[in-house]
């Protein structure tokens, strides 16, 4: 969720402006917490309280935002692809809605701070960028599913069934977050160098 | 003093004690409460070492009733054609699945059972990798895939319908604090089904625990240990709650590590690191236990009250927050005398479960038609403990997950059952392969300490 602040957020915990603003900014206050957000991701449902991980740009590079206004970017966790009844817009409102309630509780000059939100459920990011059910992984980085299981046993060489067609990217050996190894990997596969 | 002293009562005890009296110790064994027979597949080189005969592994048949949402009830037998004709009621497509489903677990099985017939393998020795290697390449994958998996990943891969599915996934969870969703929990599936039939997902009952009573050379004293006395590093002896103290230079102790290295041992002779490890070991009991007397049959041998994936997970969801489950799951079998005695998960240790009782007796009487209960017993964790000597409630000693488990069990410093203290060794449920393979710990126990 992206949002265009009028002023910048005032913490509780740690108020007015500080170096706090320039780094990253984690609503996790516990893991039983971040076990209550899940468990609602498990039956399809939205976290009302969800896992939040905030970056202010503007505070780092201030041409982002006209003089004195700000934006913010918040990753926002458990918002299942697969959510009950599907992503409609009132659905995609209530996820915003519940990211702005729970932001309040700890920097309460939010709401009136916004300006204009953006929320971007899974299935926009799967209908804009292209990523199947919005996973940028491209197949979750879970045990059974990584190195020679990646992304499916027998098939982890970076081969497919049909000659003369490769894969690469997140979905193949070593997975997303490491940049480049996959592409690598897959091109001396071809090669027959590997 | 060359006496050697056996802590406990239990199938792995009594390996332990049989196994080095055989080897020409004197040995004594003390045992406070006459270990309850909860005991699952025997390894067959414990019998053929201790030339036991006799052995029953007993399932019931149907091994599992589950009852359907719609009425009626699916019912899985130990004869797979049976068991397919019961599933294509539910779902074909399952039914068309199961056999290959139970040929794949079976094989994986089988590898686990070469597994526990040994001591924890060194996952880094080359015999260890080459015995993986020999499943084969399919099977290896199969291998390293499932045991990490949460359950409820594993049966979706392979079933559609809730009522299996769900019936299945129980294995995954017994007494783990723990949801079918859990990494770890097909690993667990995959455990009871050691030693089972294909197409049978529940553990046996065994009559080892009477058969290795029978055994003769033991001297078996009925009282608790209090202390086990450490000079010089080394084990000289063991105080007795009758207010006896005994001299021995061995003391095998089949009670949960923690209390026998933390409790029964005095404090300071443990390394602290070992010892904050040892606190660590997680050992949450989860299940009650409903015992109860039906004047008829009930129409079952072995029922499973797991409706769904989720029906399951949602049980774990409350015992994760510290409340007894709203919808539990609940496993009952019942004798030939209409005995009839339950699992009822989760109820977590140290919770209240006074309502739990009359609850559970009425999901279960939804199923019993006529039968009328009599003597109706619930015992909550707490006190199992007491009456069990269960620390917590667990019956494992320690909970079997995967961090808990081969090498690793209970902790990477003690899996080989040796203590750094010097003639004190472990056995027991939580010491590898443990909970509920019967036996085992207490043979790769004594062959430890003979050095075999």
């Amino acid at each position: 969720m992206n949002l265009a602040l009028g002023e910048l957020p005032d913490f509780t915990c740690r108020p007015g402006r500080g170096p706090h603003l320039r780094g990253a900014i984690s609503i996790s206050p516990s893991v039983a917490y971040l076990e209550r957000a899940y468990d609602e991701a498990k039956y399809g449902e939205v976290s009302r309280r969800p896992y939040m991980d905030i970056v202010i740009p503007s505070m780092l590079d201030p041409a982002m935002a006209p003089p004195g206004r700000h934006v913010m970017s918040i990753f926002v966790q458990y918002a299942p692809y697969h959510v009950r009844g599907g992503w409609t817009d009132a659905r995609r409102e209530a996820l915003g809605d519940a990211v702005v309630d729970t932001l309040a509780e700890y920097a309460p000059n939010i709401r009136s701070a916004i300006l204009h939100r953006q929320v971007v459920t899974p299935a926009d990011i799967e209908r804009i960028v292209g990523l199947s059910e919005g996973n940028i992984f491209q197949g979750e980085l879970t045990l059974q599913q990584m190195f020679f299981l990646r992304p499916v046993p027998a098939w982890a060489k970076y081969r497919t069934p049909l000659p003369g067609l490769y894969q690469c990217g997140a979905g193949t050996h070593p997975g997303g977050g490491v940049m480049g190894a996959s592409g690598r990997n897959a091109a001396l596969q071809i090669l027959g160098a590997a | 003093m060359n006496r050697t002293i056996v802590i406990g009562g239990g199938s792995d005890a009594l390996v332990a004690a049989q196994l080095l009296a055989r080897a020409g110790r004197e040995v004594m064994v003390i045992d406070s409460r006459g270990a309850s027979p909860d005991e699952g597949w025997v390894p067959p080189n414990v019998l053929r070492e201790l030339k036991i005969q006799g052995l029953e592994l007993e399932w019931p048949d149907p091994w599992l009733v589950v009852p359907l949402a719609g009425g009626g009830r699916l019912e899985l037998w130990r004869d797979m054609a049976r068991s397919v004709d019961a599933i294509r009621r539910v779902s074909a497509r399952d039914a068309g699945r199961w056999p290959q489903f139970c040929e794949r677990m079976a094989r994986l099985a089988r590898f686990l059972e070469g597994v526990y017939a040994a001591p924890p393998p060194d996952p880094l020795s080359p015999g260890f990798a080459l015995r993986a290697r020999r499943l084969g390449k399919r099977a290896l994958a199969d291998l390293l895939r499932l045991l990490p998996m949460p359950v409820a990943e594993l049966l979706d891969d392979w079933f559609e319908s809730d009522a299996l599915k769900g019936a299945l996934a129980g294995a995954g969870v017994l007494h783990l604090l723990q949801g079918p969703r859990s990494g770890g929990t097909a690993f667990r599936f995959l455990h009871h089904h050691v030693g089972c039939p294909p197409g049978v997902f529940r553990p046996p009952r065994s009559n080892i625990l009477e058969l290795l009573r029978k055994l003769p050379r033991l001297e078996l004293q009925q009282t608790e240990v209090l202390r086990i006395a450490v000079r010089g590093g080394a084990v000289a002896g063991v105080a007795l709650k009758d207010g006896r103290r005994l001299e021995a230079s061995l003391v095998v102790s089949s009670a949960d590590p923690r209390r026998s290295l933390l409790e029964l041992v005095e404090p300071g002779w443990l390394d602290p690191e070992l010892a904050r490890a040892l606190r660590h070991v997680r050992r949450r009991g989860v299940a009650a236990r409903l015992r109860l007397q039906l004047d008829r049959p009930p129409g079952f041998p072995a029922l499973a009250l797991a409706p769904s994936l989720d029906y399951l997970e949602r049980a774990y969801d409350d015992a994760k927050h510290g409340r007894v489950s709203r919808h539990p799951y609940v496993e009952a079998r019942c004798d030939a005398r209409h005995r009839m005695e339950a699992l009822v998960q989760y109820a977590p240790y140290g919770v209240d479960c006074t309502n739990l009782n009359d609850s559970v007796t009425a999901l279960l009487s939804e199923h019993w038609g006529d039968a009328q209960p009599e003597h109706v017993e619930l015992l909550a964790p707490r006190e199992l403990e007491e009456l069990e000597g269960w620390p917590e409630g667990q019956p494992h000693h320690a909970e079997l997950s995967l961090d808990q488990a081969l090498w690793m069990r209970p902790l990477p410093e003690l899996a080989r059952y040796r203590t750094p203290i010097q003639g004190l060794w472990l056995c027991g449920p939580a010491m590898h392969p443990g909970a509920g393979v019967a036996g085992a710990a207490g043979l790769h126990c004594a062959h430890a300490i003979l050095d075999r």
